[in-house]
């Protein structure tokens, strides 16, 4: 279906599907909320997929499913070839080992009462990894890959800076050496100048650890800095994805365009395109391309039928009717 | 709406029928009611009688369905003791009883919520720090305590009221004041911590900067929002007028519901007991339905509290 | 925002309590080690009678030296009756709050664990609980299942045993679904390690602060229950058995009643003042 390599990827997800039901007011009929509604990604070893949408798109979600927090209604998550075992399972927490999460907000992520570097070493005591010596060997290497200092291993998480508790966390997710990490908007809790120095450490971190990345941010700009790849959601679907540059630089869906013109830039004031109507509700989802009704080159296929995430020539993936019809773009 | 008051009445249900599953279980667990209320020597004839009369020869289940159709039909049993209907007995002594907790009730509102009030709008003052001491020393002091207190000062000492009994109204002012004392000072704590966390609200700020005169946004603002826990605390004081006063009773040696049950519950009475229970229970869920019902109108939100966000779904 | 956070605890800093305080401290440590060294401290046993000495007054009244609080009807010695009875006093308090918070945190545990119909289970058994006085169901158990010290004990421990479970089901819910609890869970960590060595530290101290407030309660309603002769037994005494039995010598023999009554109202006032300051300190949330 796409274009993969020759190689088993380390996570392949296959048309995943999460819903929820939601009530509104106390008449009201549970209505069922496609959080993600058929997503396809993969991933290989050592590389990252950068995941960017606005809030409510499905992204977290995406994220706690392909980890295998939680089960999909429909599709599969495939990692390392091998299907993800049910949630709370003796074999899907060992798989932990093998993949781990970074979450928004470091502090909510740590336990206030444990010190910094006895939750360092948690997974390799949970995971029986080593004995003592190693692993307090082990926790002071990953403090040193993090850029903690070995004496903030005493330290309690509310003593820590934000970007120094961000580093505890991910030299925690580290710990266990796993294949799989992801990173539900590391950065954006951190101050802005603390974002940069977290998005550096992590791209150092990949390199030292091999660790492969998905890497989930509302913030393109921060995505093209640390991915090979990046996918761009709109209510819980992939409506764009391919290389950071050339989405960054010709995105091809009006959604991203948009994003795109969002990001600030010196000298090219007045061409940001300005996106009308509500933001998505995935509660009351548009027929058709769920985008339509915002987007500023709709016609009237749009509302009717849902545009397909298809290869271009190029080998970029869209799904927009306009993308793959450049002519009708224009008659449009 | 609907399927608040639904779900509500659902809940109020269960709870019933939970209680009176509870009496059974209790009553079947605790031995053999035949060998309990015969004496142990008695003819095992006698004894097999006594079962067949009262169907304890039949399987469980059947006794159970038995029960439960003979509560709802108002068949609450006869007192093992002088075979009177039990829910007789118990209706009997209602009257007394309310004539303690209702005027106690009374006094609990009007002291303990204006004392309450007071104490919250003159945080750390002279004033909320007396208030609050009377509070803690009305809710320590055990009513038990207090009701001999007052008797060997109004009674043995100064003669000026009766010690005990029902005579007159004024065998009532002594348990009345005991009931009212307690109640009014765990009132008066809690209307405080509700008065005060609704002061601390941003809403309440808002309108006092916005210039709202301070007497406005109390009275507009902050007592209707300090009303709703409040009310939970009332309800559970209304739910409670036929057993409330069980110890006070036992004190002042007045013949109400909760004598009864005392007196009930010594000589192992079930029937009686398991009336008392059910009867306490039923006023207690329909006060606390009446609560949530009032809630509901008090506070809108609370109707689509039932609405279950999914959390994650969002993020 | 995240400042905030590094500023707050670190503000704590150690203040001498207020008086009231102190002076709770002082009494709580009196009886708690009254209640220890009461073999020690009683010049007699709780049965001993003293046939020539009945209803002696205390000291101060008129009576004799070697009965410093006087004596009961039977001659025996008031003020050793009344450290035994603040032993077994405290000791039902004590088992009972240690019960009803182990088994209300972890039904609350368990409702957060698995939510569903576990936690629909839970909950109706916190509003079975919630609908009838504790009064009540507890006399109604005592009729059914006749009295004894271990039973009376673990009836007690049934009071408030839904507020820890509403507030452990709570609390575990929030640090499951954002927090470092969800973070460990994907860490995959077992249950056992998360509830007991994560969420379990994380709200202890509000669980502490709930105890704090219900042994007042447990101490009312054990001296309660015994003063309607319906909790702990004689030859065993109590302090509301001592003001049960005291009752009938209102008139003649008040100090009989007015001791153990004294140190009843002292401790249940102690224990609530130490709690609502601790509620203050630790935990200024719950209410």
């Amino acid at each position: 279906m796409r274009t993969s390599p020759i190689t088993t990827p380390l996570l392949e997800a296959q048309n995943l599907m999460r819903r929820y039901w939601m009530r509104r007011g106390a008449f009201g009929k549970a209505t069922e909320v496609r959080a993600v509604d058929g997503v396809s990604l993969s991933l290989e070893r050592g590389k990252t997929l950068g995941l960017v949408g606005e809030s409510g798109c499905g992204k977290s979600t995406t994220g706690r499913l392909v980890l295998g927090l939680e089960t999909p209604d429909a599709g599969t998550v495939a990692f390392q070839g091998a299907p993800m075992p049910a949630p709370g399972t003796a074999p899907w927490r060992a798989q932990r080992a093998r993949m781990q999460m970074v979450f928004q907000d470091p502090l909510g992520a740590l336990d206030r009462r444990l010190t910094i570097g006895v939750q360092v070493r948690e997974p390799l005591d949970i995971h029986g990894i080593g004995d003592a010596a190693a692993r307090e060997k082990r926790v002071l290497h990953l403090l040193h890959a993090t850029g903690l200092r070995p004496e903030q291993a005493e330290r309690y998480p509310h003593e820590l800076s934000g970007g120094q508790r961000q580093r505890a966390v991910l030299a925690r997710a580290l710990a266990t050496d796993p294949a799989l990490l992801v990173c539900d908007e590391p950065i954006s809790a951190l101050d802005v100048s603390i974002q940069a120095q977290v998005m550096n450490l992590l791209v150092k971190l990949q390199r030292e650890f091999g660790t492969a990345i998905l890497f989930i941010s509302h913030d393109l700009r921060a995505v093209r800095q640390v991915s090979h790849r990046v996918a761009v959601m709109y209510l819980g679907r992939i409506v764009e994805e391919g290389e950071p540059d050339d989405v960054l630089h010709s995105p091809a869906h009006p959604y991203s365009q948009a994003l795109v013109s969002a990001i600030p830039h010196p000298g090219r004031g007045g061409q940001r395109i300005l996106l009308q109507g509500d933001p998505p509700n995935p509660a009351d989802r548009p027929s058709g391309c769920a985008f339509h009704p915002r987007c500023p080159v709709a016609f009237a296929r749009c509302s009717q039928e849902s545009p397909a995430l298809t290869a271009r020539p190029d080998g970029r993936l869209v799904a927009c009717h306009l993308a793959h019809e450049p002519a009708i773009a224009r008659a449009a | 709406m609907l399927r608040f008051f639904g779900f509500r009445l659902l809940r109020a249900a269960i709870t019933i029928v939970m209680v009176v599953t509870f009496a059974f279980v209790v009553l079947r667990l605790s031995g053999d009611p035949a060998l309990l209320i015969m004496s142990v020597d008695a003819p095992p004839e006698a004894v097999a009688a006594f079962r067949t009369a009262w169907g304890l020869d039949e399987p469980l289940w059947v006794q159970y369905f038995k029960y439960f159709s003979a509560i709802f039909e108002g068949d609450l049993g006869r007192s093992m003791r002088d075979g009177r209907p039990a829910l007789t007995l118990v209706l009997e002594r209602v009257p007394a009883t309310l004539a303690l907790t209702i005027p106690a009730l009374l006094i609990k509102l009007c002291i303990g919520i204006p004392a309450g009030i007071t104490a919250a709008l003159h945080r750390n003052s002279l004033l909320d720090r007396l208030v609050m001491a009377l509070a803690v020393a009305g809710f320590t002091i055990p009513s038990f305590v207090l009701g001999l207190l007052l008797v060997l000062l109004f009674a043995v000492q100064l003669g000026w009221l009766p010690s005990g009994g029902q005579e007159s109204w004024r065998h009532a002012i002594l348990p009345v004041i005991t009931l009212g004392v307690g109640g009014a000072a765990v009132l008066a704590r809690f209307t405080r911590s509700a008065m005060l966390e609704v002061l601390g609200q941003p809403y309440i700020r808002t309108a006092s900067a916005k210039g709202v005169p301070w007497r406005a946004v109390v009275w507009g603002h902050a007592l209707p929002n300090a009303a709703i826990p409040t009310v939970t605390i009332v309800g559970f004081m209304v739910g409670s007028l036929i057993a409330g006063a069980v110890v006070v009773e036992s004190v002042f040696s007045w013949p109400g519901v909760g004598r009864l049950l005392v007196v009930a519950v010594a000589n192992r009475d079930l029937a009686v007991v398991q009336c008392i229970l059910l009867l306490v229970a039923a006023t207690m869920v329909t006060s606390n339905l009446v609560v949530d019902l009032l809630y509901g109108a008090l506070d809108p939100r609370l109707r689509s509290g039932l609405a279950s966000a999914p959390k994650g779904a969002a993020a | 925002m995240s400042d905030v956070a590094i500023a707050a605890p670190a503000a704590r800093r150690f203040r001498l309590p207020p008086t009231l305080v102190m002076f709770a401290l002082g009494w709580v440590g009196l009886m708690l080690a009254t209640a220890f060294l009461a073999d020690v401290l009683a010049p007699y046993s709780y049965t001993a009678l003293d046939l020539r000495n009945r209803l002696a007054p205390p000291i101060g009244f008129g009576g004799v030296l070697i009965h410093p609080l006087g004596t009961d009807e039977l001659g025996r010695d008031v003020f050793s009756r009344l450290i035994y009875s603040i032993r077994m006093s405290l000791l039902i308090a004590f088992g009972a709050t240690l019960i009803g918070a182990a088994l209300g945190t972890s039904l609350g545990f368990l409702a957060a664990h698995f939510r569903g119909l576990v936690e629909q289970c839970v909950m109706a058994l916190v509003d079975f609980s919630a609908s009838i006085p504790f009064l009540i169901l507890a006399l109604s158990v005592l009729a059914f299942f006749g009295n004894s010290l271990t039973l009376f004990i673990c009836l007690l421990g049934l009071h408030a045993w839904e507020r820890y479970a509403r507030i452990a089901r709570g609390l575990a819910i929030s640090a499951g679904s954002q927090g470092y609890a969800a973070a460990v869970r994907q860490l995959g960590a077992s249950p056992w390690r998360n509830y007991g060595r994560h969420v379990l530290p994380n709200i202890a101290s509000t669980l502490i602060v709930s105890m704090t407030l219900a042994f007042p309660e447990i101490i009312l309603l054990e001296s309660g229950l015994s003063f309607l002769g319906l909790g702990v037994q004689p030859p065993e005494t109590s302090l509301g058995s001592m003001v049960g039995y005291g009752r009938e010598y209102l008139t003649r023999a008040p100090w009989i009643l007015l001791s153990p009554a004294a140190v009843i109202v002292l401790t249940t006032f102690s224990v609530s003042v130490l709690g609502d300051w601790l509620r203050d300190r630790l935990d200024p949330t719950l209410r």
